[in-house]
């Protein structure tokens, strides 16, 4: 029997695949079609204080390889999730709860409202498709390290994961600004600005005229940047980008990713990440990888 | 709701840009009229959300326009015997009354493909009146599954066949005579709106379908929404696609 349990902060998962933020909704959708419990954790749809509506259709677009979306943040807003999402997850999986906000007060106010009542809190200062806020804190070391600090102060008990942004100067800096500010853990990448356009109507498919791009095209650039962040700091990292299957969970362990997250994936085949578990463990048997845990950052660079 | 690896068991062309795609799921699987498929494409990250034409059992028929390279690939490489991964039924679908005897059915261009399966399962219950427009004569197709309604009115936009006009003119005209109890359509956004103004007072409940390009074809990742009259967002794969005409703004 092999071992896909991995420990991240102290906190146990039953194995190392999480689907990502924004592309399981809380969970309950999936669960109709197969028993979420299977998962190491799930990544919510990004909170905010108040209720969002996000951006006018369309929000999605496809180029070859990849998808670009631009929901804007739409969700129920936290107090929502607390009352109707949050024990039915935490039934069933572990929780890592994504927050964004439009201002330093508003990550300060998410992260102590949600402190104690979910496993993780994964830090989204990186969503593309907002307009005040949400590019502003990724970019920049500077702000990095300062929304981590806010966030991270209004934290008693549950763990912080700073979800870096791929559109910036240098990745390991950021890591590093995330360290500086107190983050418990980093997770990359998120989504890569992009557009896609309509040559009919000479104009871009998405309404917000740019998108984030994802999916199984973007998985060497995420790849890249998850070995250079788990270099740049001594924290664990959850990688993510392009996931489709259980060989890619192992290269992205070997990159040094101590977990992953599975999104674009999730629309390509619904049973995505039940399957992706599937093949890891297969990997693990064919391969004599008696733990997970061994494939970590086991890279042999040439 | 179930994911299936299905079989094509024909996929063949029935208009210029249109085609007809049957296949066979391991099982028998229950569909309402007005519920959708999301169909994979090998080689594409996103499934192609269709509207179930014809649901028999475990056979479906959808139909779809050629507009983009994965409707291509799925007309080109899908022969018979190749296996399609297939989530389905999704979506809410047409609900008739038992009390709604007369129901007018009003389709415009691929807004006619799911108001067949509708016209399918209420044509022996209830008296159907369909009103079809298409751009032209060479773009009408399945007139044969519209004719089981008791009324068929083809409309077309240039007038090479039947009613010249739209579809919700030739509803305009008899709908005096005809008194329809439901109305149940589905097409392009001016159409729905063309609707939405020929209907206003009326007082007829009538349901419209729509189309949006979707994610994750369940309700979890919030592409597919539309605007409510009520200031919220709906999901069309799963709140809908059918909506009340008045509780969304077109």
């Amino acid at each position: 029997m092999v071992d896909l349990s991995v420990k991240i902060c102290g906190v146990e998962f039953k194995n190392p695949v999480i689907p990502a933020s924004g592309t399981f909704g809380f969970g309950r959708e999936f669960a109709e079609i197969y028993d979420i419990s299977c998962l190491g954790a799930v990544a919510t749809k990004g909170l905010t204080l108040e209720e969002r509506l996000g951006n006018p259709v369309p929000r999605i677009a496809e180029s070859r390889g990849v998808i670009l979306n631009a929901v804007g943040l739409q969700n129920p807003g936290v107090e929502h999730f607390i009352k109707e999402d949050l024990a039915f997850l935490k039934a069933r999986t572990r929780v890592i709860a994504n927050v964004a906000g439009s201002s330093l007060s508003d990550y300060e106010k998410i992260c102590a409202r949600l402190d104690g009542l979910v496993d993780f809190i994964e830090l989204n200062i990186s969503c593309p498709n907002v307009k005040c806020g949400g590019m502003a804190f990724g970019i920049k070391p500077e702000s990095v390290k300062e929304v981590t600090r806010i966030a991270k102060s209004a934290l008693k008990t549950t763990p912080l994961i700073v979800k870096l942004s791929p559109n910036v100067e240098s990745i390991s800096k950021n890591a590093q600004a995330a360290e500086e500010g107190g983050a418990d853990c980093l997770s990359l990448i998120n989504t890569l600005t992009g557009m896609a356009i309509d040559v009919e109507t000479r104009r871009p498919v998405l309404f917000n005229n740019t998108g984030g791009v994802s999916g199984a095209g973007v998985k060497p650039i995420a790849l890249r940047m998850v070995y250079e962040a788990s270099h740049a700091t001594s924290l664990p990292v959850i990688g993510m980008g392009g996931i489709c299957c259980g060989r890619d969970v192992v290269e992205f362990l070997l990159a040094g990713a101590a977990a992953v997250q599975v999104g674009t994936h999730n629309f390509s085949d619904t049973l995505a990440c039940p399957k992706i578990i599937e093949q890891l463990r297969r990997f693990m048997e064919t391969h004599g990888v008696e733990h997970v845990t061994e494939l970590t950052g086991a890279l042999k660079l040439n | 709701m179930r994911e299936v690896i299905a079989s094509v068991l024909e996929n063949v062309r029935l208009t210029r840009d249109v085609y007809s795609l049957t296949f066979a799921c391991d099982e028998k699987i229950k569909a309402r009229p007005g519920q959708f498929a999301m169909i994979g494409v090998s080689g594409f990250p996103l499934r192609r959300p269709l509207a179930i034409c014809k649901s028999e059992g475990e056979r479906f028929t959808v139909c779809y326009r050629l507009k983009g390279e994965g409707t291509r690939r799925l007309a080109f490489d899908y022969k018979i015997g190749e296996k399609l991964s297939v989530l389905l039924p999704l979506g809410n679908g047409f609900f008739v009354g038992e009390e709604e005897k007369k129901v007018a059915v009003v389709g415009g261009g691929a807004g006619v493909f799911p108001l067949i399966s509708a016209i399918r399962e209420y044509a022996q219950s209830k008296e159907i009146y369909a009103y079809m427009g298409f751009a032209s004569a060479d773009a009408v197709c399945m007139e044969y599954e519209m004719r089981r309604a008791k009324s068929l009115s083809v409309a077309t936009d240039d007038g090479s066949m039947g009613f010249h006009g739209t579809a919700v003119q030739a509803l305009l005209s008899e709908i005096g005579e005809v008194k329809p109890d439901v109305i149940l359509s589905c097409g392009p956004l001016p159409m729905l709106r063309a609707l939405k103004e020929a209907v206003a007072g009326k007082n007829i409940p009538t349901y419209v379908s729509l189309e949006e390009r979707m994610g994750c074809g369940i309700g979890a990742c919030l592409v597919c929404v539309c605007d409510k009259t009520d200031g919220k967002h709906a999901r069309v794969c799963k709140d809908g696609p059918v909506f009340e005409i008045s509780e969304i703004s077109l």
